[in-house]
């Protein structure tokens, strides 16, 4: 084993050196810059400040209203996300299987840059410009204020799992169609048929693909940036503030660079121990 | 083959070598500012007996980021170029690596003071203001003067008045407007508080949590007297000037004076709600003069909207007003060549060419009637640059664009109803208390 391991490791060097160059060295000056006190006009002599700039962040208000708006947005488009895929998959299955194009125009929206969406959105939703609330207003003499606050963060979230349910459909479709013929027939030979054959057996063969999906969607919820800049800003009161709009304003428009790349060291944690914690109750299902 | 490649090669390196300017100046990409000043570097390249060494070229970068690549820029003692871009809110933050510019005698015939004051910053001239931003006040001339020639409709507006105000107002000619008279008129031609009312909306505010948008509000408490600080340098947006003019706005978003999503307006979204048709009056930058009385870009309204500056309040009559400018950059190799381009460009003769080419400077007296014939919408803004233009007291310094950023924030979540008024306002004043403080 000895000498595949060390193959293995030599493989993998020109991988490590790309990420440690690429990936190490902006995380590196980041964390430098979240304990400096930095700005743009001191962005060559940053001065060393300790931890301040991070407890100025965790004492922000603002900061953890970012974090619930992120956990809140990513979860609950994550679940309808996958959920949603699932069912289109499975129920879409036969439609698929004889007219494959159909995927193709299915996934359609995922070809559409974010902040694209966003744009669109603005055009669609407004009120006196917008086809939406014209043909709502035409036929029901009224409209929903899509983007008022008590109807924003529904609206965002809709925007959401319309443009990325597409991709979850897509992981669906090809682990749902690689399940063999044979189970099916053996499962069908012992009797059982339609729910029960998916729960029992379809179901957990997909398990591996709907935890992919649910991580993926997931770390892209909590991340959202671009749709929803684009289409609302920070939002009132900084409502649709999500963490990395938060890490954005901060620095830009806040002027705040070391408390703004402090949240973004804070992000990266979180988000690797989540990941850690992830990988590691994978590995105790696969060994169990 | 050879006979064409040798001329081409000539022709490239023509092209590819420096030319004859020296200084190098920094423009605002895109938009008309770029045409103008363009223009007006042409004028300058071409008069007569114009040393070599005070030919200007011009330099322009992407817009995105500008301001945040200038002041790292600046800050590394860049001399890629002699004069720079600069905006009135940006002024403090850049002062540090900018030389004060000496604009001459004839400045202030060419601007007047106050617009002049749009680019000054610890009492010192840092730039010449070569387009003007401040806000006038859209109205449908149609609507209003059918309220005023009917007695009936004065009756229900009187009663509209008192029960959302108070106060029993009666209808006025727009240009007699304070802050209440425009409210209750807004209200007046809201379907929501009034049925019989000829528009959806009486108004379109722009709630966005966007730092432009905190401009447009600020001339409201400040007809009630309201500034960032008081002589001393303390923060007083904790005041019944501030409180006054932020309730005017939610009793307007919560009576449905507005459209609901107007807490995700901006610029566009607002001249879109008012060309429909479907509003009565907005405040709104004076750029957007030009869209709303165009018959092709807004039928609905072109031939009844009229402009006029701002309502009053106890205290005055105000326009926020900024300009954006060209200011000497500290480290610059050819300072002297520079200083004599400012120095033209504020003359009523650069100034005309400027204006011909689509740029907005304020301008006064006779540099104003050299051009108003051909750029009319020249004179209001002048006037009410003159007039009723202000900058609150902190409004260029060094973080002038995080304080316009944090009132966004919590001002909108105030109008949203996120927050209380008391909580804004507190939040508001600790910030600002850092931001003031170099913090």
């Amino acid at each position: 084993m000895a000498p595949k391991t060390q193959e293995n490791r030599l493989l993998a060097t020109p991988l490590v050196l790309y990420l440690l160059l690429l990936l190490g060295f902006p995380s590196l000056l980041n964390v430098f810059y979240s304990l400096s006190d930095v700005t743009f006009e001191t962005l060559r002599t940053p001065r060393l400040s300790g931890f301040g700039n991070f407890a100025a962040v965790l004492s922000d208000p603002a900061f953890w209203r970012a974090v619930w708006f992120s956990l809140r947005f990513g979860v609950l488009t994550a679940t309808v996300e996958v959920a949603l895929g699932l069912f289109l998959a499975v129920f879409l299955s036969p439609l698929l299987q004889a007219r494959p194009w159909l995927l193709a125009l299915l996934t359609l929206p995922i070809m559409i840059a974010p902040a694209m969406m966003g744009l669109m959105y603005r055009l669609v939703l407004h009120e006196f410009v917008g086809p939406l609330p014209y043909y709502l207003l035409e036929w029901f003499g009224n409209s929903p204020a899509f983007l008022s606050p008590g109807w924003v963060f529904w609206t965002v979230c809709v925007i959401e799992i319309l443009q990325w349910t597409p991709f979850a459909l897509l992981l669906f479709h090809l682990a749902y169609s690689s399940i063999p013929a044979d189970v099916r027939e053996a499962a069908r030979m012992d009797g059982a048929r339609g729910w029960r054959t998916f729960r029992r057996v379809e179901l957990p063969m997909l398990m591996p693909t709907l935890a992919l999906a649910a991580v993926i969607r997931l770390i892209d919820g909590i991340r959202v940036f671009d749709n929803i800049y684009v289409l609302v800003g920070a939002g009132p009161g900084g409502s649709t503030t999500s963490l990395p709009i938060y890490i954005y304003t901060s620095f830009f428009r806040g002027g705040s660079l070391g408390p703004a790349l402090a949240a973004s060291v804070l992000f990266a944690l979180a988000a690797f121990a989540g990941l850690f914690l992830a990988l590691r109750a994978a590995d105790r299902r696969a060994g169990a | 083959m050879r006979s064409t490649t040798i001329p081409a090669t000539l022709a490239f390196l023509a092209l590819a070598t420096p030319g004859l300017a020296e200084v190098t100046v920094l423009g605002w990409p895109g938009g008309p500012e770029e045409t103008a000043l363009r223009a007006a570097t042409e004028a300058y390249n071409a008069r007569e007996g114009l040393a070599d060494e005070d030919r200007v070229e011009l330099l322009f970068t992407s817009r995105d980021g500008f301001y945040d690549k200038l002041a790292a820029d600046l800050a590394a003692g860049t001399t890629a170029f002699d004069a720079h871009q600069i905006a009135t809110y940006s002024i403090g933050r850049y002062a540090p690596f900018m030389t004060p510019v000496d604009l001459g005698p004839a400045a202030a015939t060419t601007f007047g003071e106050s617009v002049l004051a749009t680019q000054q910053f610890d009492g010192k001239q840092f730039g010449v203001p070569t387009d003007l931003s401040l806000h006038f006040l859209y109205y449908r001339t149609d609507l209003v003067d059918a309220l005023l020639a009917d007695a009936d409709a004065a009756a229900r507006y009187t009663e509209i008045a008192q029960e959302h105000l108070g106060e029993a107002l009666t209808p006025k000619a727009p240009d007699e407007w304070t802050w209440r008279d425009w409210a209750a008129t807004a209200l007046y031609f809201t379907k929501a508080v009034n049925p019989d009312s000829p528009t959806r909306y009486g108004t379109v505010l722009q709630m966005k949590n966007l730092l432009f948008n905190i401009m447009v509000f600020q001339s409201l408490p400040r007809a009630y007297g309201g500034d960032w600080m008081d002589e001393a340098g303390n923060v007083t947006v904790d005041s019944e000037a501030y409180r006054t003019g932020l309730d005017l706005y939610k009793m307007l978003y919560d009576a449905g004076a507005t459209p609901p999503d107007s807490t995700g307006y901006e610029f566009a979204e607002a001249n879109a709600a008012y060309a429909s048709g479907q509003v009565a009056t907005m405040v709104q930058w004076n750029a957007a003069a030009a869209e709303l009385t165009d018959p092709e870009k807004a039928p609905a309204v072109a031939g009844v909207t009229a402009t006029i500056a701002p309502p009053s309040g106890p205290e005055g009559r105000f326009t926020h007003v900024h300009s954006l400018g060209l200011g000497l950059n500290a480290a610059a190799e050819h300072k002297e060549g520079a200083q004599r381009f400012l120095q033209w460009l504020a003359t009523p003769e650069a100034m005309a060419i400027y204006a011909r080419a689509g740029g907005a400077p304020g301008l006064t007296g006779a540099a104003l009637e050299a051009v108003v014939g051909e750029r009319p919408d020249l004179a209001p803004l002048g006037e009410y640059a003159s007039r009723y233009g202000y900058v609150m007291r902190g409004g260029t310094s060094a973080n002038a664009l995080a304080i316009y950023q944090l009132q966004a924030a919590e001002f909108t979540g105030y109008w949203a109803g996120t927050q209380s008024l008391d909580q804004a306002l507190a939040n508001t004043t600790k910030g600002m208390t850092g931001f003031l403080a170099g913090k």
